[in-house]
């Protein structure tokens, strides 16, 4: 085989490989952003940038390629809620579709407030905790969570804890405010 | 026993795994360790709610389609065979290689008929710039004198023996945290001839649907043959080991790689025809037209395409050497690279922060 028909034939292969990655891992690499920036058009933004990185240089048979993806994921969307304008364009739309709820208005009004605030906080977390919540939250298992963030899967209860005690105590003082 | 953890006591909140053994046993027995746990839990519980969204409902099949249109029109520069190597941890340690000899030739352009570098400038680089510049591939056809061989070595030794000699640099200041496990790879000498060819460039000019500037005279069949490598790189974490297994990291945390400087020769075009031609073709930034030739001294100035929507670049010292500091926007990670003292080409890059890199840089 000549170098061009070899060079054709490993390109096609990789396309392939690809796609495979990119049907079963899409939905999820779409959740994790979703759950950082509850908004599903601009988490599948974030998910198809992080496919396209993904491809322009590794190889999609890469044993590493779902975690890599699980952790760009959360990166991205992490580093897109920590955009000011975008923060003040999602909360109105957030208040809009919760307002759509049936719910006691007292405890809607308290529920988006905390909301808002456990997701600003969200953003302003340290990434490596606010990341393993991002993943565990969308459904990712610890043993997922950890070949993500590279961490043994015993730190990845230590990394959940410090998120959760950290947007705890933001929803807490945001209320007795 | 000792009381539990705070990560121990949230794991057992929602992974079975963790509910088992001596844990398990104290907590049932543990006062203490019972209100930390009901604690625990429902912070997580609380969270979780605040956390909660609408499911997201994808079409797979129409998102592909999108992302699929991308990366093809991504450069086919960075597509060399060397990519398509089953030796990852290779490919890796190998980017930065392959990144210097795709620039080798906009560096060439503004430079003499020989290109050797011995300092590094970052230049922007939008992926329209990545586009036109990956057009030029379609000019002409490329063909290996000298194909590069990868081979994984089990030390710095054999990969400075399978890189003809080069010395496989050793790191200090490796933060604690990235994994002890490396390794070693080398890359043998690589040449590559490309051949600009008149009617090749007409034709992908005519598919691609586009009035490309005309090639200057002389161009066709002028040849630019580029030299890369031997070249030793260094991988630290375990790169072998099974998904399943989530105790250890196996991404690439750290890559160290050290190549011979690349160089480049041409035939028929002059450097500075060639120039105008490649920041006159459709789609390249007036930023890095600016920034090339801006550049003092081409002849020896390797430039680094520094991708303005995902890295920044600053220039930094490397004792004494002029380096580019690259971070990438997303957190994932840093790295530097720069033309030491002895005329090779250092990269260090990885999941790290940019001034690790800078002072892992420092030691080599």
């Amino acid at each position: 085989m000549n170098l061009e028909a070899h060079r054709m034939s490993a390109a096609r292969s990789e396309d392939q490989a690809f796609e495979t990655l990119f049907t079963s891992e899409y939905a999820r690499v779409v959740g994790i952003a979703n759950r950082v920036l509850a908004d599903q058009h601009e988490a599948e933004d974030v998910a198809q940038e992080v496919f396209v990185d993904f491809h322009r240089l590794h190889s999609a048979t890469a044993q590493y390629a779902p975690a890599w993806l699980h952790r760009a994921a959360a990166h991205a969307s992490l580093n897109r809620l920590r955009g000011a304008r975008r923060r003040q364009k999602r909360e109105v739309a957030q208040a809009m579709e919760e307002g759509d709820r049936t719910m006691d208005p007292q405890m809607h009004l308290e529920v988006s407030e905390d909301r808002r605030l456990v997701r600003a906080a969200l953003g302003r977390l340290a990434p490596r905790p606010a990341a393993a919540l991002a993943m565990r939250a969308s459904g990712l298992s610890y043993a997922e969570v950890a070949q993500a963030l590279g961490v043994g899967i015993g730190q990845v209860g230590t990394l959940l804890r410090r998120a959760e005690a950290a947007l705890r105590k933001e929803v807490t003082r945001g209320t007795s405010d | 026993m000792a009381h539990l953890t705070d990560g121990t006591l949230r794991r057992m909140v929602d992974d079975p795994d963790a509910r088992a053994g001596a844990d398990e046993a104290h907590l049932d027995g543990c006062t203490e360790c019972k209100t930390r746990f009901a604690r625990i839990s429902d912070d997580a519980r609380s969270i979780a709610t605040l956390l909660a969204v609408a499911d997201a409902r994808v079409d797979v099949s129409r998102a592909f389609d999108q992302v699929s249109h991308a990366p093809r029109s991504q450069p086919a520069l960075v597509r060399l065979p060397v990519f398509r190597s089953p030796v990852r941890p290779i490919r890796l340690a190998l980017v930065a290689a392959v990144i210097v000899a795709a620039l080798s030739l906009v560096a060439f352009a503004s430079a003499g008929l020989f290109f050797k570098p011995s300092t590094v400038v970052a230049v922007p680089v939008t992926v329209a710039d990545m586009q036109a510049l990956s057009q030029l591939a379609d000019y002409g056809t490329v063909t290996w004198t000298q194909q590069p061989n990868l081979q994984v070595a089990t030390s710095a030794a054999d990969a400075s023996a399978a890189a003809g000699g080069i010395t496989t640099p050793v790191a200090h200041n490796v933060p604690s945290g990235i994994s002890t496990t490396i390794t070693y790879g080398a890359m043998s000498q690589a040449v590559a001839t490309f051949t600009f060819s008149a009617d090749k460039a007409q034709a992908a000019a005519a598919a691609a649907g586009k009035t490309l500037p005309a090639l200057p005279a002389g161009m066709d069949g002028a040849t630019l043959t580029v030299t890369v490598g031997p070249a030793v790189g260094e991988v630290y974490g375990d790169m072998n080991q099974q998904t399943s297994s989530a105790n250890e990291i196996n991404l690439p945390q750290l890559v160290i790689a050290k190549s011979a400087a690349p160089t480049v020769k041409s035939t028929q075009v002059s450097a500075q025809t060639l120039e105008n031609y490649i920041l006159s073709l459709p789609g390249i930034s007036p930023d890095l037209a600016n920034a090339v030739r801006a550049v003092k001294d081409p002849s020896t100035t390797l430039l680094i395409p520094v991708p303005v929507q995902y890295a920044s670049a600053t220039q930094v010292d490397i004792n004494g050497q002029s380096g580019v500091q690259l971070g990438d926007n997303t957190g994932l990670g840093g790295g530097v690279v720069w033309v030491g003292k002895d005329g090779y080409v250092y990269v260090v890059a990885g999941s790290i922060k940019k001034d690790d890199a800078v002072s892992i840089a420092k030691t080599l």
